[in-house]
């Protein structure tokens, strides 16, 4: 049973002043059109760009009633559209997501994909507007749904120490914005001004967008330049992501709430970025540490002293950050960063066994291979080395990961340093 | 080995019965680099009153099953994780109301990633060290969610909606419950249960079929079973009617949570008369409750929805409900307004075009769905466990007509089947940093 050889090859040309790429592949029975617009994550912007998302797919000039535009969708077999806002790094992406069905599968014959170009370039370059302004029906509306969006964050307590402990970590850097911005803006924004923000992003800000489906290659740079007619100036280019960020010292926060399971969370500063040399060797030193079911955190945390559920690392590769999370009983606390201090020491000393560099390449190999299955992640895979500026093929990240040393992990083991240790727990107790 | 071809979506499933009873499956996928692999006992949180092998009829805690699922990954001299890991596949498992899935995805050594698979569901090993080990990290799991308040809504609304059957019971059961399991019932309750006869394999990705089949036959060859057990469930007899109208409970969350749910009064179905009740159902929902929906429409612009609200239904031969709801500011104006609407449309009926867009719309998200080599994994097994085939959605919708969809509106609707489930903070605790 062999392995196929691993690669995501899109074709990228510009067109209209967009950077279109474009993976033509049979194995997929729907077609997904990605369009990633680039700004730097600031404060006087998040909260207009998070609106904007919100307001965008309300209505267009061809559409002006909500109701109306997702019949259509409906229409067009149920084609997934949204737009929203992610964070990666100090960048803030809105992001238009369509997917429809490849005509091939329908008894019916209907040109699903010039529509689905077509309703795009409706959303990018045929808004819904009069007298220079987003309609205020649909922009108030979508204040108050942002508000209630901003106000559920508390809602999943996970998602919501992470939050927190990002925003007492990164005091007075951008990344600690939530993506969705900041409720005390939200009073001052007006579809005028949103609708000047839309010309300007639309106008200047980096803007890619992906073709991935069972489409000819010509076809779709057609649509895209005839339906999709941008207005472009001259590109402005965000600065370059920097994660480098030296750790003074370990602060800690705890912070009480009507909770039954302690949220443990620790920061971790890396200094190594998605673009820098380190970075596969980064990969492999949190999948040794805490990516996986067979890393340290899990075995020790949870098999060994049956203190957590979960307990696991993730990466924040744009922004060099290294986040710790656990569920733990709040008596365990101290038990628990112990155990978690001891695992990072562990780490630096170089203890690894020989399984757990091999189980940790063959996890995170398998990890990218399985990209190439899902349109959506070989988009993000692909984005993440444009934003970075720095592009990856798949074979050679994973040749990258092959080839990592002992040594450079404990290059990588020298270099992080715990930055904020949060715990969420419940009201009773000392204070 | 037989093969099924479903031109309509361009799948082949493959089947054989293994002389041990394990059904078979295999759905070879062209041009993937992964293979889903999962092996699925028909046995879950619901089934805890039974007779045993040896003729008694034991009843066990509640949530013993999925702590079987967590125990089956311990061997006395190995972990089911690392041997995984070191294949490089990432391994998983769940427990359902009726079912326990064991499973992996791989890019390569998939013959020692199944036979791995085959080997561990296999091969029960449960002391009374480990499995009160179990119970420290079982416990927070459940902890975790009785935390969540997507869950704790969900599952008030299924308090509410039965009396007595028992998907009114907490799959991971509680911290107390738990705390009476022990190695005996593990090995009473896997006897019964994990018997090849009543198992399912899947197998979806890139592959050669008859050398995966070839694999699984010998691995299943190798191993000595005892005749299948004849399994007995036993369940209590389920009222029609909800066993409360309204349940709250406190979290703490930004906006209060409502969900509203709807109990079916008759059951029974099997088969392509469950599937039909399923798919007609999903397109009711589709055409009154999408965002496309008047209601829709009206409940959002009043600012009595937000972007959370969402519906789902789902059916088996013995239960069936629909539940619809999110985050609301105002949970009573929100139960009023939905009976209110729901009356109106009952009574205006189905409009024609409203019913041809949510079939094309069902199409559509059928067909993305089988791009997910998971969704074919988990959704296949469930479907064959009601004796139907996941290939067969696309025809079953399409041979489904207007009138039956009200038809099903009018049965499905009816206010003294309602129950309603709300999840607000307690007043006065509200969020605050220290």
């Amino acid at each position: 049973m062999s392995v196929q050889p691993a690669g995501i090859s899109f074709q990228s040309t510009a067109i209209n002043g967009i950077d279109v790429h474009i993976l033509p592949t049979a194995k997929f029975k729907t077609t997904t059109i990605v369009t990633m617009v680039e700004q730097p994550l600031a404060e006087e912007t998040v909260t207009p760009t998070s609106l904007l998302a919100m307001v965008m797919k309300r209505a267009t000039a061809r559409f002006p009633e909500t109701k109306k535009l997702r019949e259509h969708l409906d229409f067009l077999y149920g084609a997934i559209f949204d737009v929203d806002v992610l964070k990666k790094g100090e960048r803030q992406i809105l992001q238009i997501y369509m997917e429809v069905p490849n005509e091939k599968y329908l008894s019916k014959d209907t040109p699903l994909f010039e529509e689905a170009i077509r309703f795009v370039g409706d959303m990018l370059t045929r808004p819904c507007v009069e007298n220079g302004s987003f309609l205020p029906k649909y922009v108030d509306q979508e204040k108050e749904s942002l508000r209630k969006r901003i106000e559920s964050l508390i809602d999943d307590k996970m998602k919501y120490a992470n939050q927190r402990v990002t925003e007492e970590m990164c005091k007075g850097e951008p990344y600690s914005l939530l993506v969705y911005g900041r409720l005390a803006d939200l009073p001052a924004l007006d579809g005028g001004r949103l609708y000047r923000h839309f010309q300007k992003i639309t106008a200047e800000s980096p803007i890619h967008m992906f073709v991935v489906g069972d489409v000819d290659v010509q076809h779709v740079q057609e649509a895209i330049s005839s339906l999709v007619p941008l207005p472009r100036r001259e590109r402005v280019q965000p600065p370059v992501l920097d994660v480098v960020k030296p750790v003074e010292q370990v602060r800690q926060v705890i912070e009480r709430l009507d909770v039954t399971q302690a949220k443990l969370n620790i920061g971790c500063r890396t200094q190594i970025g998605y673009r820098d040399d380190d970075y596969p060797a980064l990969l492999v030193y949190n999948g040794i540490f805490g990516g996986f079911p067979h890393s340290k955190l899990f075995v020790n945390v949870r098999e060994k002293a049956s203190l957590a559920y979960y307990a696991v690392s993730r990466l924040e590769s744009h922004k060099g950050i290294l986040m710790i999370m656990s569920g733990i009983d709040v008596r365990n606390y101290e038990k628990a960063v112990n155990i978690i201090k001891e695992q990072m020491e562990a780490m630096r000393q170089g203890s690894i066994s020989e399984e757990e560099l091999s189980q940790t390449k063959a996890t995170l190999t398998n990890q990218f291979r399985e990209l190439q299955d899902s349109a959506r992640m070989m988009i993000d895979f692909t984005y993440n080395g444009l934003v970075s500026g720095r592009q990856r093929k798949l074979d050679e990240m994973l040749t990258a990961i092959e080839a990592v040393t002992r040594e450079d992990i404990a290059r990588v083991a020298e270099k992080i340093q715990m930055d904020t240790i949060y715990l969420l727990r419940d009201r009773k107790g000392e204070a | 080995m037989r093969m099924t071809t479903f031109a309509q979506v361009n799948e082949t499933v493959c089947h054989e019965v293994l002389r041990n009873g394990l059904n078979v499956y295999l759905v070879p996928k062209q041009g993937f680099s992964k293979t889903y692999a999962v092996f699925t006992t028909r046995y879950g949180s619901i089934d805890s009153h039974f007779r045993t092998n040896s003729g008694e009829t034991i009843r066990v805690p509640d949530g013993i099953a999925h702590f079987l699922e967590h125990k089956m990954f311990e061997k006395k001299d190995r972990d089911v994780m690392h041997e995984f890991s070191k294949y490089g596949a990432s391994c998983n498992a769940f427990t359902s109301f009726n079912r326990t899935a064991y499973l992996f995805s791989c890019t390569d050594n998939l013959d020692k990633n199944l036979n791995l698979l085959l080997d561990y569901v296999q091969e029960p090993y449960f002391t009374d060290a480990s499995v009160e080990k179990e119970k420290g990290i079982i416990g927070q799991e459940i902890t975790m969610y009785d935390d969540n308040p997507d869950w704790k809504v969900y599952m008030n609304l299924l308090q509410a909606l039965y009396q007595e059957y028992p998907i009114r019971i907490e799959i991971a059961g509680t911290v107390e419950s738990i705390s009476h399991i022990t190695k005996e019932y593990l090995y009473q309750c896997y006897e019964t249960f994990y018997h090849p006869a009543n198992m399912l394999l899947l197998v979806v990705g890139s592959f050669d079929p008859a050398d995966v089949m070839n694999l699984i036959r010998r691995n299943q060859e190798g191993k000595a079973f005892p005749p299948a057990p004849k399994i007995e469930r036993f369940f209590p007899e389920e009222p029609p009617a909800p066993a409360q109208k309204r349940v709250e409970a406190h979290l703490a969350v930004g906006l209060p949570k409502v969900l509203i749910g709807f109990k079916e009064r008759e059951n029974g179905l099997k088969g392509k008369d469950l599937l039909k009740r399923d798919l007609t159902t999903k397109l009711l929902l589709d055409i009154v409750l999408g965002n496309s929906s008047a209601l829709y429409e009206k409940l959002y612009e009043s600012g009595l929805i937000t972007e959370t609200f969402d519906y789902d239904y789902s059916c088996e031969t013995d239960y069936g409900y629909s539940i619809f709801g999110g985050d609301t500011p105002d949970p009573d104006a929100l139960v009023e307004a939905v009976t209110r609407e729901l009356e109106a449309v009952r009574n205006a009926g189905i409009d024609p075009e409203a019913f041809e867009r949510a079939k094309r719309k069902k199409i559509g998200q059928f067909l993305r769905a089988l791009n997910s080599v998971e969704f074919i994994a988990n959704q296949f097994t469930q479907y064959k466990f009601n004796g139907n085939d996941l290939f067969d959605v696309v025809p079953v919708l399409e041979s489904i007509a207007r009138e039956e969809v009200e038809q099903r509106m009018k049965e499905h609707f009816q206010l003294e089947q309602m129950a309603v489930s709300i999840v607000r903070s307690a007043a006065g605790q509200e969020s605050g940093k220290s």
